[in-house]
């Protein structure tokens, strides 16, 4: 079990910047996902962290120990890669045991050892088969296997599951959390699929271009979105955007748009809204939050999905598009039109579709969404 | 720079060279022998090759005295060179073209679904792979004017009325050399046009048959740009290997009928070891190697212009 | 379509065959006028004055031998070069691999001069030594090209996972990328046989002492004087000096129209 500290750390390729200034620390046994968009640097990070990258500049450590100079063999790390890498020559009992044969171990124990981790894995009669003659999800779990077997102080993942079909993803999605839970080290987990890093980490950080935008527990991220960026990445459907007119009045802070018009008190955002003198905002709302109301703002129905489960609508708005999500009881068809209010409870305020979240948090906003009066 | 933080208890010593550097010295020393037996064979070959050009060498005694650039102005008015690299022009482009045009045929027919299709494949690359002495030796037997079996068949056919004498006149010389060449190097054009006939995927072909393109149509406006990349690079490797081959040429008619068919090669090898005048053949070796150079500098600035068009 | 390509393939093997078939006519069959085309008689005779009456066997000795030794040398070095143009970065790692492409383009004409000086001053002419040393100048550029391609083609994520289990880079050689390369390696060896055991001209200029010389040089020295050239042993002797590439073809088909059509063509 170790912690896992990212000082300052910038990789630069010719003149593309991979990772920039990354800052970060995974705590002695924690989840921690890397999450993010294809090229936004979470692999590069998690390569550097393994030692088959080398970082331009700031340090990498583990358990307070600098590794920067330290081979990938020697950090005690194990990882599973997006194509599991298995050895194609070696039996499933070889790929598992060569960690220990590396490390010198002696045959006898390493045969007990890779007996253990095959049954804990399920991959007892598979063990002389050839990593060609396995399912993806038994390879996956050989993968597993091999990393588990080193006991290491740090597990590292690369987008393990993107090569499954769905169904065996949820499945190993759970396998995977419970076997965090029940080794208890530290894993830092890369994926692009938010819904991984949502259910399995106790921590996630998202980052955009080779910059962090916010590192914080999964209901953090998804309730207290830094930014823009991070608000739209996490939950889907995504979240809606809404630019709207700014305006302080005596009683709070008033933002419309066509057929819109919210009020809110003036502790709900921070100081800084509004004292520059700016006049537009972003507000974002999750399609979960939009309500079918008898007033508020006209929309009109565009497309009805129904999964069984939940409704999920696509209106058009002022112009623009929203999407609401419902339970199975609100039936509505397309050309429909309707009322929409927010929960603004729930409202959350951007300065322009990709910066900063205004809101305060101080209390829950209270306010309402109105229809424009004839 | 970062210290690094040393806990007694780890057991690292403290690595004052970085990883990233010791990587890079390992895979220098991996390619060292490598680089090593490049410079003794092929890298102080060349740099001695310019050098000995500049002397006029007696080769059973290897004694020289200096001419500097004596050997150059020689073989510019001499009346050898002129001839020589003419004929290797004819050599070089007529067999290429013959090269490139049946080995383009060849591979287009051995990736249809033929029967003993890798049979077929593999009997097509033996002329390849053969020695120049053997294919020398058969062909000069299929040759021979009273028992070569060639003679034969185009007698019966009534092609000719007399036997040929193929290789001892010209023009019959050249172009029997020019035939030969094509049978022995073509294959190399069929696998490599083969190679990637076999990465085309199938419903490019399904589209256009779709759009009603008939065989002719499917072939330029799908087969051949796909082509064109490996083309380009086969025909220059192939005109670079025709342009400098030897064993060849010299096996079937020693460069004759006196010197109709000799090329720049064997030119240099007549004058070292013939005419035992090792400079002056460095230096139209040298020469040799400048026009080759410039036609790879011409050719891939150039982009070749579109087949045909 | 079947009609057409295998007239053409026929066509093109006849030279083969013909060789074959007057390899085991009687002598007086092939100075028949007209030629005929299949042996009246079957008969080895030409083999066994071509093993028993000439040098033939110690020519194909020196060539076994040569062959040999410069294919062990230059696959060696070319995998592990190979391995460090493919999996390195040091300074100058580009212009190598630029550099070995360019000597693939050198004429033997140009470097066999020097090369001649350079074996007559180390006092090594005319040994089996000269000619291995000088056959890895064609052998070399062209097994690291090859073999450089192939190990391109083993997924980085492999010798990454041999890495962080705790080898050592030589290690993740040994174990990893040697035994995925082995079927490149075989291909290449192959290759590289085939180019030593064909080569003519280095033969002639650096060996001229009997014992040494191989079988290129030594048939067509050995059968063709002035008037009297022996067909009948000269097609033996192309039968067997063809030996090696039948063999190698049988045993590795497949794998030759593949792997060269990977190396072969990098532009």
């Amino acid at each position: 079990m170790a912690k896992v500290t990212f000082d300052r750390v910038r990789k630069v390729f010719n003149d593309a910047v991979a990772v920039a200034d990354l800052n970060l620390v995974v705590q002695s046994g924690e989840f921690m996902s890397l999450l993010g968009p294809s090229g936004c640097g979470k692999t590069t990070s998690l390569r550097m962290l393994a030692g088959l990258e080398f970082p331009t500049s700031g340090t990498i450590s583990i358990a307070d120990r600098v590794v920067n100079e330290v081979p990938p063999g020697k950090r005690d790390i194990a990882m599973v890669f997006q194509s599991y890498a298995l050895y194609p020559h070696m039996s499933v009992a070889q790929n598992i045991e060569y960690p220990l044969k590396k490390r010198g171990v002696g045959r006898a124990d390493r045969q007990i050892k890779v007996k253990e981790v095959a049954t804990l894995l399920q991959l007892d009669g598979l063990l002389e088969r050839k990593p060609r003659q396995l399912s993806g999800g038994q390879q996956q779990r050989v993968a597993l296997g091999r990393a588990l077997v080193r006991e290491p102080a740090v597990f590292l993942l690369d987008e393990p599951l993107s090569n499954l079909d769905a169904k065996l993803r949820s499945h190993m999605r759970a396998e995977l959390i419970q076997l965090h839970q029940r080794i208890g080290r530290t894993m830092v987990y890369v994926t692009h699929d938010q819904l991984e890093a949502m259910t399995m980490s106790d921590r996630v950080a998202v980052m955009s271009n080779g910059v962090l935008q916010q590192c914080g527990t999964p209901d953090e991220v998804y309730n207290r979105p830094v930014n823009a960026f991070v608000a739209s990445f996490i939950g889907t459907p995504s979240m809606n955007f809404v630019d709207v007119t700014f305006e302080r009045t005596a009683d709070g802070v008033r933002l419309t748009a066509p057929g819109l018009s919210l009020k809110l008190p003036s502790h709900a955002l921070r100081q800084e809204a509004g004292g520059g003198g700016r006049s537009t905002v972003t507000i974002g709302i999750r399609p979960e939050d939009v309500l079918v109301a008898n007033d508020g703002a006209p929309a009109l129905v565009k497309v009805f999905e129904s999964t069984g489960y939940e409704n999920i609508v696509l209106f058009e708005m002022g112009g623009g598009n929203l999407v609401g999500r419902f339970g199975p009881d609100v039936r509505l068809r397309t050309g429909d039109h309707v009322t929409l209010q927010f929960r603004t409870s729930k409202l959350h305020v951007f300065e322009g579709r990709d910066g900063k979240r205004l809101n305060s948090d101080i209390e829950p906003i209270a306010g309402r969404a109105a229809g424009r009066s004839a | 720079m970062k210290m690094t933080i040393d806990h007694p208890a780890s057991g690292l010593r403290r690595k004052s060279v970085k990883l990233s550097t010791r990587y890079g010295v390992l895979g220098a020393l991996l390619i060292a022998p490598s680089i090593l037996l490049f410079c003794i064979v092929i890298i102080y070959p060349l740099v001695s090759a310019i050098y000995l050009s500049l002397f006029s060498i007696y080769t059973p005694t290897l004694q020289g005295r200096w001419v500097g650039l004596g050997n150059y102005a020689q073989l510019i008015s001499g009346r050898e060179f002129w001839p020589s690299l003419w004929n290797n022009l004819v050599w070089t482009i007529g067999t290429l073209s013959l090269q490139v045009f049946f080995g383009v045929g060849l591979a287009l027919l051995l990736h249809q679904n033929i029967v003993f299709r890798s049979l077929a494949r593999s009997l097509v690359l033996f002329p390849y792979f053969v020695s120049t002495v053997v294919a020398v030796l058969i062909w000069r037997w299929l040759f021979n004017d009273l028992y070569g079996v060639l003679n034969h068949v185009m007698l019966i056919a009534g092609l000719i009325d007399m036997p040929l004498d193929w290789l001892g006149s010209m023009p019959n010389a050249m172009i029997s050399v020019i035939l030969v060449g094509a049978w022995k190097y073509f294959p190399f054009v069929v696998i490599s046009v083969l190679a990637r006939l076999q990465t085309i995927p199938e419903h490019l072909y399904e589209a256009a048959s779709m759009d009603g393109a008939g065989w002719w149509a499917r072939f330029w406006d799908v087969t051949m740009p796909q082509l064109r990349e490996v083309l380009a690079v086969v025909i220059l490797l192939r005109a670079i290997w025709d342009f400098k081959e030897f064993d060849l040429i010299y096996l079937m008619t020693g460069g004759g009928p006196v010197t109709s068919t000799q090329t720049l090669p064997l030119l240099v090898y007549k004058q070292a070891f013939a005419l035992n005048e090792m400079g002056g053949a460095s230096a139209i070796a040298v020469v040799m190697m400048l026009i080759m150079l410039a036609f790879m500098i011409l050719y891939m600035r150039d982009p070749r212009p579109a087949e045909g068009k | 379509m079947n009609l057409v390509a295998w007239t053409v393939v026929f066509v093109v093997a006849f030279p083969l065959l013909w060789m074959i078939l007057t390899s085991v006519k009687q002598q007086s069959e092939l100075f028949q006028i007209p030629p005929t085309f299949l042996p009246e008689m079957i008969t080895f005779e030409h083999y066994f004055t071509l093993i028993n009456e000439t040098p033939f066997l110690t020519y194909f000795r020196n060539s076994l031998v040569i062959a040999l030794a410069t294919t062990c040398v230059v696959i060696v070095i070319a995998t592990l070069g190979a391995h460090s143009l493919a999996r390195f970065s040091f300074p100058g790692r580009e212009r190598l691999a630029q550099l070995v492409l360019f000597t693939y383009l050198l004429p033997s004409v140009v470097l066999i001069i020097p090369l001649y000086l350079l074996m007559v001053q180390l006092g090594i002419a005319n040994t089996l030594f000269s000619l291995t040393l000088a056959y890895t100048t064609f052998a070399l550029p062209f097994a690291l090209w090859l073999l450089r391609s192939f190990m391109l083609g083993i997924p980085q994520d492999l010798e990454a996972a041999a890495l962080v289990d705790g080898a050592s880079r030589m290690e993740a050689f040994f174990d990893v990328i040697l035994p995925q390369a082995l079927p490149g390696i075989i291909s290449t060896a192959l290759f590289s046989f085939i180019l030593a055991w064909n080569e003519y001209l280095y033969a002639m200029v650096l060996v001229t002492t009997e014992e040494i010389r191989p079988l290129t040089t030594g048939v067509m020295n050995m059968l063709i004087t002035s008037y009297n050239i022996e067909w009948s042993l000269l097609m033996a002797a192309s039968v067997m000096m063809s030996l090696p590439v039948i063999v190698g073809f049988a045993l590795l088909q497949k794998q030759l129209t593949r792997g060269f059509g990977a190396g072969g063509v990098k532009g």
